[in-house]
């Protein structure tokens, strides 16, 4: 242990600026909160959308004959073959679609732009200069990042559970935990895809296409899944069928599944911070 | 120049080298790949604490990888550096709040605010005294509170400066600092190098251009196609630069003018003509000692004598050019 003995003036009684904690994390918020309550609130819209159409819908015979005269494979593509109950129907238009959607799109956003939309700008190689580890920036983003999507889980988890009862819905509220926990862990993986995907190439485009492509092979398995048991076999490798195959809105989730998400998604946020350690930045 | 330590009085550094602890910087025979491209063919020096040492050279010579390798930021394929008596591949948080850099390339997006971006650094790499924000932006001229995204580069560059020295570190690396400032800031820019290296504090920066960095550096390396080709003071640069040189003499023939000055040592690219005015005019250049050649033409009757200020830039591009192995020119220090 050798002590130090700076050459550069020390200020140790000259006041100085007070300091954050968790400055990297902090950032994140500082920087993004407009974007955050943009997506909340178009969740909340979507919400506000769709589900008051329910009762409408399931009252009129004419929509159920509409949807039956629908051709089958794009029913059970969009999961419409379960839309004559309330659970069924917040499943397939909202979680299952727009909110998938939308919150897609934001995690994809935000995980591809956090290690290496950062690196490949030019800021992290100075962010990294300064005094932190690449291990505390590659955590603290990551979990500011899973911090965000779990907000907007509950923004939408709260808007249906507030439509429940206008909407006649019938939804079982622990059900609706259950599946608005699946969705986020579905989500936070597809993030967590996202951010690894940057970290490993330092380039923003290559966390989106990694992001991108877990949304979209997920959602078109699944869909493809659903047309004949022959195809069945496609839902194990969509993430989206593991979330939602089991229809958790109606039947109740399974917390194993959650816990699979969630345990998935920090094991590549913690593969995401040891690749970053082990990289030149910015060449 | 107060304390000028050169690469002869450096320790000798080889298999058995001894690392310099007592450097700001010591690093020896780094050597960086990217693939099949040798970006850092070997590349050792030392810089003493409270000096102020320049690295120059063309573009792709290795002056921001060496820079970076000395942050962490990338790592070395071999060789290995210390900085301020730590190794940089164990740089922690602690090594790097005693560091102020300064990347070539500095990119601020955003919304923030100049003074918020500022912040956010004071957060991970604090303390930093109050007021100290305030006072390195006004020097300087810079607005905080303008979204970072809408300054130009050199109020970028400004900020990226000020950002470097506000929690006062031991040491600063500055890639290019001077890049994008207009010369009234470049001088600014240059009081404050000189007011750390005043503070004890020790710089290490570059450029490609030693004549925004000759007033600042005591010692200056000259780096080309990632080695170094040679290690100097300004002063030694100066001594071996090259100066141009005219002159105007009457009641001598230009033949003369030739067979007088075209032996001595240092003169070269001389050309004699006779004006119209009768007199005979002279160019050349002149390197090395003047002396000599002052004495040589004492006797004749100039009516104008100009003999320009070193031209570093000339003497520094020649090394540049010149092929590998042949620096005879600064005399083979490197």
């Amino acid at each position: 242990m050798t002590t130090i003995v700076p050459t550069a003036p020390v200020h140790a009684i000259t006041p100085t600026v007070r300091r954050a904690p968790f400055p990297i994390f902090g950032k994140v918020f500082t920087d993004s909160w407009r974007s955050l309550i943009g997506w909340g609130a178009g969740l909340a819209a979507a919400s506000a959308l769709y589900l008051p159409l329910f009762p409408s819908m399931s009252g009129d015979a004419s929509m159920q004959e509409l949807i039956n005269s629908l051709p089958p494979e794009l029913t059970r593509t969009i999961n419409y073959d379960q839309i004559g109950t309330g659970s069924g129907y917040a499943q397939a238009t909202l979680f299952g679609l727009m909110g998938f959607l939308l919150l897609s799109i934001a995690a994809i956003s935000w995980g591809a732009a956090a290690l290496g939309g950062d690196e490949e700008s030019g800021q992290l190689e100075l962010t990294l200069a300064h005094g932190v580890t690449r291990i505390e920036v590659a955590v603290q983003r990551y979990l500011a990042m899973a911090v965000k999507i779990l907000i907007l889980a509950g923004i939408l988890f709260l808007a249906v559970w507030v439509l429940d009862e206008p909407s006649e819905l019938n939804i079982a509220v622990e059900n609706l935990l259950g599946t608005s926990a699946l969705f986020a862990g579905l989500i936070l993986f597809t993030g967590s895809v996202a951010i690894l995907c940057g970290a490993l190439t330092g380039r923003r485009v290559w966390g989106i296409a990694g992001g991108a492509a877990v949304a979209v092979i997920g959602y078109v398995f699944n869909a493809i899944g659903n047309q004949s048991p022959d195809l069945e076999w496609l839902h194990n490798l969509s993430p989206y069928s593991w979330a939602f195959s089991a229809n958790p809105m109606t039947n109740g989730a399974d917390w194993g599944t959650v816990a699979a998400f969630f345990g998935l998604s920090l094991l590549l946020g913690a593969v995401t911070a040891f690749v970053l350690r082990q990289r030149d930045i910015g060449v | 120049m107060s304390h000028v330590k050169t690469a002869e009085t450096a320790p000798r550094r080889g298999a058995a080298s001894v690392v310099d602890r007592d450097a700001a910087i010591d690093a020896v025979d780094l050597v960086k790949k990217f693939g099949s491209n040798l970006a850092l063919a070997g590349v050792s020096f030392s810089v003493p604490r409270g000096s102020v040492f320049g690295v120059i050279g063309p573009n792709g010579a290795g002056k921001t990888t060496t820079m970076r390798a000395l942050l962490d930021i990338i790592r070395v394929t071999s060789g290995r550096a210390t900085v301020l008596g730590t190794d940089s591949r164990n740089a922690g948080p602690e090594l790097r709040r005693r560091i102020g850099y300064l990347p070539g390339e500095l990119i601020l997006e955003g919304r923030t605010s100049g003074r918020r971006l500022l912040q956010h650094y004071v957060d991970i790499s604090g303390p930093v005294p109050r007021g100290m924000i305030e006072q390195l932006a006004g020097r300087f001229g810079l607005d905080l509170d303008r979204p970072v995204r809408k300054l130009s580069k050199g109020n970028k560059q400004k900020l990226g400066i000020v950002q470097a020295f506000m929690h006062q570190p031991e040491l600063l690396v500055l890639d290019e600092p001077t890049s994008g400032l207009d010369p009234l800031m470049q001088q600014e820019f240059l009081a404050l190098v000189s007011e750390a290296r005043e503070a004890g504090q020790t710089v290490f920066l570059s450029s490609h251009v030693i004549s925004e960095i000759q007033q600042a550096a005591d010692e200056v390396a000259i780096l080309r196609a990632g080695k170094i080709v040679t290690i100097a003071s300004v002063e030694e640069l100066r001594q071996t630069a090259i100066r141009h040189l005219r002159m105007m003499v009457t009641g001598v023939s230009p033949a003369e003018i030739q067979g007088l000055l075209a032996g001595l040592n240092g003169v070269g690219n001389l050309e004699c003509t006779l004006a119209p005015t009768g007199a005979t005019e002279a160019t050349a250049t002149l390197g090395g000692e003047i002396a000599p050649f002052i004495q040589a033409i004492s006797t004749l009757q100039l009516t104008d004598l100009v003999l320009e200020e070193p031209d570093l830039e000339e003497s520094v591009l020649r090394l540049y050019t010149a092929p590998a192995g042949s620096s005879a020119a600064m005399g083979d220090r490197s």
